[in-house]
């Protein structure tokens, strides 16, 4: 049980990380790979606002959305706008992006040197809860609640309202939402945003979960953002979520029962049995080739 | 400034490019390259005798052969059930792959776990460079040959190649196989410099190393992965000459370089330097110029193309229902319509890029929709396409040598040799291509880029590439859009010179008085299926057609 509940925590945050990947690629095929980097800049800014300015960890969360934010429009602008119009967008957006990235990770070295990083002793609030026989804290609860919820917005804003309806226009034909009057420059820069945003919280959650924050933290999870985004689906957003949990329980478990030393493999092996079985993914469509 | 180390870096750095560029030059992203160095590195420094009984060199050259041995195979597993995946998913799936030899060498026993394995120091700087020399070479002359044409054509448009008769899936392999042959080449080197060859040399920071050296020196030019290497291993090296220490700098000027290079030189580092375009050689002998046309076409009279109720449906929506039609060697058809009358999707039938829901169709004596669609291009079906699908990089005259693929022989292999065969053998391809070119007048643009063309130019580029195949059935997907009078009257003279070659040609085209005055049958589409069909006088006084374009009267009230 107790295992169940950390890979569920360890998962929701995979998941959270990985919709935002999932959501620039799903709306603008684009692979961002300052995903990451964006992800630790994040988890250290958490940690500088509690130690720095006293603020309650509760309300890190919200200034660190907003930075996410701020990082995804750069991101947009500098490493992506510039790109649009070459043949080779696919690859140069890769290399741009993790120029970017390599930026991003050497000015956090600059500010906070190359050690790892905790929040002060006393940030967390003590109380656990016991379910069905597991020990669970409050921080712990706040992780799932916090992930789903964000989830769950993004959904309903990416199917309901105006924005989300720019968002799908663009995913199916940029030229076309163009046409119709939508601002498709206004759109893929929110896109980026809001995708930036949420890969913030879940670095800021993340380092809450393991209380520490390194410069690497980024490329740890990237890979295996890459492997739920694949397994749930490429630009599915139901998909990032039930690939995020089920990597997360997987992991648990595969430590468990077979070694902590092959955990790593657990995201890598699912992820070549659904490109060989299933390419578009658990909840992709399949993408008709247009002659 | 350039100690043994960073010698022997720089040419291990632009080696392991290679190997992205060997798959890069056809469009393919594969991360896998760390994988399989690692796998070779482990296996080589394993299984090869040691230096000291045998000697440096020879140890390192057996070490070598095992160590691509074991690249190409791994190469060859990972990528049959991989080949068919594209772009970021091919990426991420050698990604995944690369991961897994990582994290399986850490748990193995014989490699020494996470702790790695430790081997003599062999490579010297020279050692390393005449290897790197070797590879460039390989990469210099695959350029123009035939094989690394293709391999182009493939990146620029996958589904144009298949059409050309480029058998997509062996030249996606191959490249694929020579990038895990490298990869294993750098992994053996690698393992014979550091003396102590460890897991986390080949983890994913490794596999973007080599991407980025690959793309920022230049992904279409063979001298962009030494250029690469050289700008990237000197960055580091130039900053600690100039003082600058300070941890956090040196990462943040080499990403801030990398940035820069890829947001302004999209062709990298290799477009700094000036490119010699490839001169062409069209003098004379106008006899050989047709020796690539060899084949019989179908006398007038035999079956060259036969549809019995043919349909392709999309969910609820037939696209085509129940086409019957009968083509003979020599006919010039007309296919007529209004928008969205099923007239592309039954030529896509025809030459096999789409797959028929019910009927059976046979063209040339081959079975389009079974039978791949390079075999159908083979037995002589070549087409241009509603939309220009160009190899837009490339020069028009390398286009159409694309397209005269089937007819012109391999000169990969001899142009390593560097026999004569291999340069007159691609002397003859250029001047048949241009022979082509001229046939359609674009003579004098053959150099000029094929997405710099005007848009009726680009038009006759395809009729060009499409002829160079030397087909017996010509199909031309509206052809003369985009063209005006003068130019669709020529193209119209062109098509019945065609004809009278013995060409059999299937023409779509929105131009009715064009399509009359060029073909000796029409066939008229309308909501999928075949409305009439007859001589030009026929289908001109046809009640039906006239009410398909026009609309009945009733209607007309209607509105």
């Amino acid at each position: 049980m107790q295992q169940l509940l950390n890979g569920l925590f360890i998962g929701a945050i995979y998941a959270l990380f990985a919709i935002g990947f999932t959501l620039v690629f799903g709306v603008l095929d684009r692979l961002n790979l300052a995903h990451p980097a964006v992800f630790a800049v994040s988890a250290f800014v958490g940690i500088e606002l509690v130690e720095v300015a006293g603020l309650s960890i509760w309300l890190t969360l919200p200034i660190v959305f907003v930075v996410g934010g701020i990082l995804g429009m750069v991101i947009e602008r500098v490493a992506f706008r510039p790109l649009k119009d070459r043949p080779d967008a696919h690859f140069a957006g890769l290399i741009s992006s993790i120029a970017l990235a390599g930026m991003f990770i050497a000015l956090l070295q600059w500010r906070y040197g190359p050690d790892t990083r905790r929040f002060p002793a006393d940030s967390f609030p003590s109380t656990t809860f016991t379910v069905f026989g597991a020990q669970v804290t409050v921080v712990q609860v706040a992780i799932l609640v916090i992930s789903v919820v964000l989830m769950v917005a993004l959904t309903v804003l990416v199917a309901r309202s105006r924005l989300g309806r720019g968002m799908r226009a663009v995913a199916e034909n940029p030229t076309a939402a163009r046409v119709l009057g939508i601002n498709v420059d206004r759109v893929t820069m929110t896109t980026f945003a809001i995708s930036s945003a949420l890969g913030a919280v879940a670095g800021a959650l993340f380092a809450m979960n393991v209380n520490s924050a390194q410069l690497t933290m980024g490329t740890a999870i990237e890979l295996k953002g890459l492997a739920v985004i694949i397994v749930g689906g490429m630009g599915s957003l139901p998909g990032a979520l039930v690939g995020g949990l089920l990597l997360g329980l997987a992991e648990v478990f595969a430590v468990q029962y077979i070694g902590s030393s092959w955990r790593d493999l657990v995201a890598f092996g699912l992820l070549f049995l659904i490109l060989l079985v299933r390419p578009q993914g658990l909840f992709g469509a399949r993408k008709v080739r247009e002659v | 400034m350039f100690s043994e180390s960073t010698l022997v870096f720089i040419a291990l750095g632009a080696i392991f490019a290679y190997s992205f560029y060997a798959v890069l030059v056809a469009g393919q992203l594969s991360l896998g390259q760390a994988g399989f160095a690692s796998l070779a590195a482990f296996t080589g420094a394993t299984l090869a005798p040691a230096p000291d009984d045998v000697g440096d060199l020879p140890a390192l050259l057996i070490a070598i052969v095992i160590g691509m041995s074991v690249g190409a195979v791994t190469a060859v597993v990972l990528g049959l059930p991989t080949m068919r995946l594209r772009g970021v998913f091919l990426a991420i799936a050698t990604l995944a792959f690369a991961e897994a030899v990582r994290i399986l060498i850490i748990n193995m026993e014989w490699t020494g776990g996470a702790q790695g394995m430790s081997v003599p120091k062999v490579v010297e700087p020279w050692m390393a460079w005449a290897i790197l020399a070797i590879v460039a070479y390989w990469f210099w002359r695959q350029g123009n040959s035939r094989y690394g044409r293709a391999l182009e054509a493939i990146r620029e448009d996958e589904l144009a190649a298949r059409a050309m008769g480029i058998d997509v899936g062996s030249h996606r392999l191959s490249a694929f196989v020579s990038a895990g042959a490298l990869a294993g080449l750098y992994g053996v080197l690698w393992a014979f410099f550091v003396r102590l060859l460890a897991p986390e040399d080949f983890g994913f920071a490794k596999a973007i190393d080599g991407l980025v050296t690959a793309v920022v020196g230049g992904s279409t030019a063979f001298f962009g992965p030494p250029l690469g290497s050289f700008f990237l291993e000197m960055v580091p090296e130039v900053q600690r000459a100039i003082g600058i220490e300070a941890g956090w700098i040196r990462p943040f000027l080499a990403s801030l370089l990398m940035l820069l290079v890829i947001l302004f030189l999209p062709g990298g580092l290799a477009s700094l330097l000036p490119r010699r375009s490839q001169k062409l050689v069209l003098a004379s002998s106008g006899d050989d110029a047709g020796s690539l046309t060899q084949r019989v076409h179908p006398a007038p009279g035999e079956t060259v193309v036969q549809l019995a109720g043919l349909g392709k449906d999309y969910g609820g929506v037939h696209a085509n229902k129940d086409i019957d039609l009968h083509v003979t060697g020599g006919e010039v058809i007309g296919l007529i319509g209004p928008n969205g009358a099923g007239k592309t999707t039954l030529v896509n039938m025809i030459s096999g890029l789409t797959r028929p829901t019910s009927g059976t169709a046979e063209v040339l004596g081959l079975q389009p929709g079974r039978a791949a669609v390079h075999k159908i291009a083979a037995a002589g079906v070549s087409r241009t396409f509603q939309h220009s699908k160009l190899f837009a990089r490339l020069s028009a005259l390398e286009n159409v040598m694309v397209g005269g693929h089937l007819v012109s022989k391999p000169t990969f292999l001899r142009r390593l040799l560097w026999l004569p065969s291999a340069r007159r053998d691609e002397q003859q391809a250029a001047r048949h291509a241009a022979s082509c070119l001229e046939r359609v007048g674009l003579a004098d643009k053959a150099g000029n880029k094929a997405s710099a063309l005007s848009y009726g130019d680009q038009r006759r580029l395809e009729i060009a590439r499409a002829l160079a195949s030397d087909p017996s059935l010509l199909i031309l997907d509206e052809p003369a859009a985009g063209m005006n009078h003068v130019e669709a009257d020529a193209l119209s003279d062109l098509i019945a010179s065609l004809a009278s070659d013995g060409l059999t040609i299937l023409l779509i085209e929105h131009n009715v008085g064009m399509v009359m005055k060029t073909c000796s049958r029409i066939v008229v589409l309308n909501f999928g299926e075949v409305i009439a069909t007859g001589t030009p006088e026929e289908i001109a006084n046809n009640p039906a057609v006239v009410e398909a374009y026009l609309g009945s009267s009733e209607s007309e009230d209607a509105s």
